[in-house]
């Protein structure tokens, strides 16, 4: 195989080539729009790449993407699809809310406090769900589905306890004690010309990646956990305990989805909104597993990328175009990448064709 | 792992490849120079009176929400059309966290003034306004940013255009029976509904008001279905103050052959002939004044009222459905509510007693 | 008493408006699961047949044709989904995901293309989905509320029954239902026999893309009048959860649909009566009441042996 050839059948062409053909699908898109593609993807990639402020926000987006993704990549490896993460994530993020809002420990402290709790909240919300499988047998897609939106209303709820609630006329919980962010430090955010939001989150991130890579690829339980996943009755067969394997599992990625909601509001938010409709960030977080292929270090780079095109794209509303442009971009990419392995080039066929 | 590499290298190649066709945008080194020249050059452009540049941030409802958000939108696209050194532009929140990061890049591209569209945004737009005291804002239903020196608050009396459609609601009913459908309970949403049933009241004091919040602003079914079981209940006019809900409101009515009355927008287009009128706010009107401030130089800030004295709020002109006595009765409570005679509650406790008052 | 007629009415009403979209999207998923395709795709499914169902019926001011093109309209995005799972061998969740993804972009971006707006413009009564007892009973009498009630729905309502028919018909009866539901299970068996695995599931794949289109038109041409970005928010999940509630079979499913569809009911009529509940708690029921059923009552549903996996053939 020639160089040129080894080149065109990696899957960084193909992933290249996905992106690409994304782009030019929503080119098309933003012309039945009436607006010119390279205005609009200039003003996407100057949004994402004007200034350290822009791209701090960038990654500020991306963070709970990443540890979301984490989350689902988790769980696809160890056989379960983690469409729960949604709700994993609300229940997290109220966890912490309520001890950043009610517990008075010191800087430090209370965010570890606050991460624990979302940690605990996001892998009970996990465990919940196994353990209906394993008891009765209940299929963990339907209850996941279901528990998204017990998580949606059950938040809405703890918002609405007047020890919670804002004070003010916003429909919102309180804000959550200076003490409780994990902002950079302020001359950092100053010194750099980061946006006030630049948190430690993303360290976590990166701390979270390296773990669920040591726990897959480096430990006993991972081995565990991937060989349920992969044959359950042949894992069983073999003297595993696969009830509490996927148990286990389950527990693990809903408390990377209860992290991801926690540094998301110990980051930006600093206080949850009674929603009206579902924030949709657990399927973010799906989408940011799959382009890094299930792979931990894949997903942190594909959460990066991810959370770019979302906080770039949804500048695109200045210039008049839709952001939805980025959900079309988004989507033809992920549709490609299902099915990159057929774009096969081999360049002898190429050679051929061209000789006729 | 190679893969990864591979992805990496796709993304940077793929960013890389856009930014080098875009004509004036080189890297991130040189971004900061970049920045600072459209700084100077936003400034200029203020300087020679050019372009007034008005950004507008949407709260989670979105720029289409057939509510404050869309009415902005149009308001400032009216203003825009009409007036070309106006330049306007928004940006949609998708989530509560993303208030902070809109209203900073409309800070950073040197806008001339920034509106936050809801009260949901009080606390971002504070922050922000703290930050660039230089900065000019306006936020739309808030209060609590009035002791800055440079946000105007634009505040609507929801309460008297509900007052007025309670008038029309309470002389349209035949069963002394009308409903009322809400999308959330919060503060200024309570405001509609103590607005309506003070008008229902002032004209029919026997009345019945059925409520019930759906407690989703998303859920038409929902909405079709309270609004049934008012009906069935008795009710024959049915008020929304409820979104995307109200949609379901609005066809229950319609299948039912009863009157539904809309909010926020003239929603007559819904249903012809079943949505009597609808109680508007004004947001347009508002949005488009202090623009023009800031253009001439009047820009101030704090609390900016907008009620029915200045147009801020105000019935449907669509009035193919109403009845001579009913537009009577309205120009005589709008008449009440000029010079002060009729003041709305708004709030559930000053009901009884401003009935009571009315009564005598 | 009369007050529990006029409920029970309620109920009945709000159970058939409820269940309609999601049975037809359940029913989509039911071909598409049972032949062994997994098709999360269901919700941008429904949000492009929301869409363009509301569209075409603007334009043409045909509601039966924006109806068909609806489901059309799912069923092209449903082939997306069916040439990458079915002929490419794709992972069939992460083309779903993407088709989620994809579907409500291109919806909500022709939207503004054509209405200069992510809403369409409300449609003309005539343009709407008929109610077909409009009118024939009048409210007065507590029972007579009641009838008006149960018959003010919709004809797709009706029309929901009559495919479920159908499509137990074809599950059950027919030569197509048995090896769609042997491609499910034994893909393998089924080619030695002879059966185009292939194209079978192709076919479900595109049925299920078409049924979910119908159950999106319910939304923006039967319970409301016009298409806007939250005219589906999670109903295609529902739909799902509702067929694996229902073991996989149509029948079922619809069970599982209806019970959603009185649970969503028995929120309003209990939230509009004086007993005081946190509304946020009211909402929990459907979800709620969902889960403790599957406990008690269904427990573990079967899923078809060979869903999910992509078949390939053997030479």
């Amino acid at each position: 195989m020639s160089k040129l050839e080894k080149i065109l059948q990696s899957a960084f062409f193909r992933t290249l080539l996905s992106i690409l053909i994304g782009f030019a699908v929503g080119a098309i898109f933003l012309l039945a729009v009436n607006i010119s593609p390279v205005e609009a993807y200039e003003k996407l990639f100057t949004s994402i790449f004007s200034s350290p402020k822009s791209l701090s926000y960038c990654v500020v987006y991306a963070t709970p993407l990443i540890i979301l993704g984490l989350s689902v990549a988790f769980s696809f490896r160890t056989g379960v699809f983690n469409i729960g993460a949604e709700g994993q994530f609300v229940v997290g993020s109220m966890a912490a809310c309520v001890v950043g809002i009610l517990v008075p420990a010191p800087p430090v402290i209370l965010p570890i406090l606050c991460i624990a709790a979302a940690a605990i909240a996001g892998a009970l919300w996990g465990v919940i769900v196994g353990f209906l499988k394993v008891k009765w047998g209940i299929n963990e897609v339907l209850s996941m589905i279901m528990f998204n939106w017990i998580a949606f209303y059950l938040s809405n709820y703890i918002a609405d306890i007047p020890l919670i609630k804002s004070d003010g006329n916003a429909e919102a919980t309180k804000n959550v004690q200076e003490a409780a962010m994990i902002l950079l430090p302020e001359s950092w955010i100053k010194g750099l010309g980061l946006c006030n939001s630049a948190s430690w989150g993303i360290f976590i991130a990166a701390a979270l990646a390296v773990m669920v890579y040591v726990i897959i690829e480096k430990t006993a339980l991972g081995y565990r956990l991937k060989a349920v996943g992969y044959n359950r009755d042949a894992a069983e067969y073999g003297g595993i305990n696969a009830n509490l394997s996927i148990m286990t599992a389950l527990a693990i990625s809903g408390a990377m989805s209860g992290i991801a909601g926690a540094t998301n509001l110990l980051g930006i938010g600093q206080r949850i909104a009674i929603f009206s409709a579902q924030e949709s960030y657990g399927f973010q977080g799906i989408i940011a597993a799959l382009i890094g292929a299930n792979n931990p270090l894949g997903v942190f780079v594909g959460g990066l990328f991810y959370g770019a095109i979302k906080y770039g794209g949804s500048r695109l509303n200045i210039i008049g175009a839709p952001s939805e442009v980025v959900n079309v971009i988004m989507g033809t990419v992920i549709f490609l990448i299902a099915i990159s392995h057929i774009f096969n080039f081999r360049l002898k066929k190429k050679k051929k064709g061209g000789d006729k | 792992m190679k893969k990864l590499i591979a992805l990496l290298l796709a993304v940077v190649m793929c960013l890389s490849l856009v930014a080098c066709g875009a004509s004036n945008d080189t890297a991130a080194d040189d971004a900061a120079t970049n920045d600072a020249a459209a700084t100077d050059e936003a400034a200029e452009g203020e300087a020679t009176g050019e372009t007034i540049k008005i950004g507008m941030v949407t709260d989670v409802g979105g720029v289409n929400d057939q509510s404050f958000n869309q009415t902005s939108w149009e308001g400032l696209q009216a203003l825009a059309a009409e007036d070309p050194t106006f330049e306007v532009s928004y940006l949609e929140s998708k989530t509560d966290a993303d208030y902070a990061s809109n209203l900073q890049t409309f800070v950073d591209e040197g806008y001339d003034l920034i509106i936050s569209v809801g009260y949901m945004l009080a606390d971002a737009t504070r922050a922000a306004a703290e930050e660039y005291p230089e900065q000019k804002f306006a936020i739309i239903d808030d209060n609590t940013c009035a002791d800055l020196p440079n946000v105007a608050c634009l505040m609507f009396a929801q309460e008297q255009s509900s007052y007025l459609v309670g008038v029309v609601a309470g002389l349209a009913t035949e069963t002394n029976t009308v409903g009322y459908v809400q999308g959330m309970v919060s503060e200024s949403m309570n405001q509609f509904g103590v607005g309506f049933i003070s008008g229902v009241l002032s004209v029919n004091p026997e009345a019945t008001v059925l409520q019930y919040n759906v407690n989703n602003f998303a859920d038409a079914p929902g909405g079709s279905t309270a609004a049934t079981n008012m009906i069935t209940n008795g009710a024959d006019v049915v008020f929304h103050a409820a979104g995307g809900t109200g949609n379901g409101v609005i066809e229950a009515c319609a299948t039912n052959g009863v009157y539904a009355i809309g909010v926020d927008t003239d929603q007559s287009p819904l249903a012809p002939e079943y949505v009597l009128t609808s109680a508007m706010k004004r947001v347009d009107n508002a949005v488009q004044d202090i623009s023009k401030a800031v253009k001439d130089g009047t820009y101030t800030a704090g609390t900016h009222l907008y009620d029915m004295t200045n147009g801020g709020v105000d019935i449907a002109p669509t009035q193919d459905l109403l009845t001579e006595e009913m537009i009577a009765a309205v120009e005589e409570a709008k008449a009440g509510i000029l010079d002060g005679s009729i003041v709305v509650p708004t709030t559930a406790e000053e009901v009884p007693e401003f009935t009571l008052a009315n009564a005598e | 008493m009369d007050n529990l007629i006029n409920n029970l009415g309620i109920l009945v009403y709000a159970t058939l408006l409820y269940t309609a979209p999601l049975l037809y999207a359940a029913m989509g998923s039911c071909f598409s699961e049972v032949s062994g395709v997994v098709n999360i795709g269901i919700e941008g499914m429904m949000t492009m047949g929301a869409f363009t169902g509301a569209a075409v019926a603007y334009f043409t001011g045909n509601p039966w044709l924006g109806f068909l093109c609806a489901g059309l309209s799912g069923m092209a995005f449903a082939l997306l989904h069916g040439v990458a799972t079915v002929k490419f061998g794709a992972d069939q969740t992460i083309s779903g995901t993407a088709i989620n993804f994809l579907a409500p972009g291109v919806a909500i971006v022709t939207a503004k293309a054509i209405f200069n707006s992510s809403d369409t413009i409300p449609l003309e009564p005539t343009s709407k989905m008929p109610i077909l007892f409009s009118g024939v009973f009048s409210s007065g009498t507590p029972w007579s509320n009641f009838m008006k009630n149960v018959f003010s729905t919709y004809a797709s309502t009706y029309l929901v029954f009559v495919v479920l028919v159908v499509v137990w018909f074809v599950f059950y009866k027919t030569r197509f239902g048995l090896r769609m539901r042997a491609c499910g299970e034994h893909p393998m068996a089924c080619q030695s026999l002879g059966i185009d695995v292939h194209r079978t599931r192709m076919i479900c794949v595109c049925l299920s893309g078409f049924l979910a289109g119908l159950g999106g038109a319910c939304m923006t041409m039967a319970t409301s009048n016009q298409f806007r970005p939250t005219s589906i928010v999670g109903q295609g999940f529902i739909a799902i959860a509702a067929v694996i509630f229902g073991k996989f079979r149509p029948q079922g499913a619809m069970i599982g649909c209806l019970l959603f569809g009185l649970c969503s009911g028995l929120r309003v009529v209990i939230g509009s009566s004086s007993l005081n509940i946190s509304v946020q708690l009211l909402s929990m029921i459907p979800y709620v009441v969902t889960v403790i059923v599957l406990i008690f009552f269904v427990g573990k549903s079967h899923v078809p042996a060979a869903n999910g996996k992509p078949f390939v053939k053997a030479k």
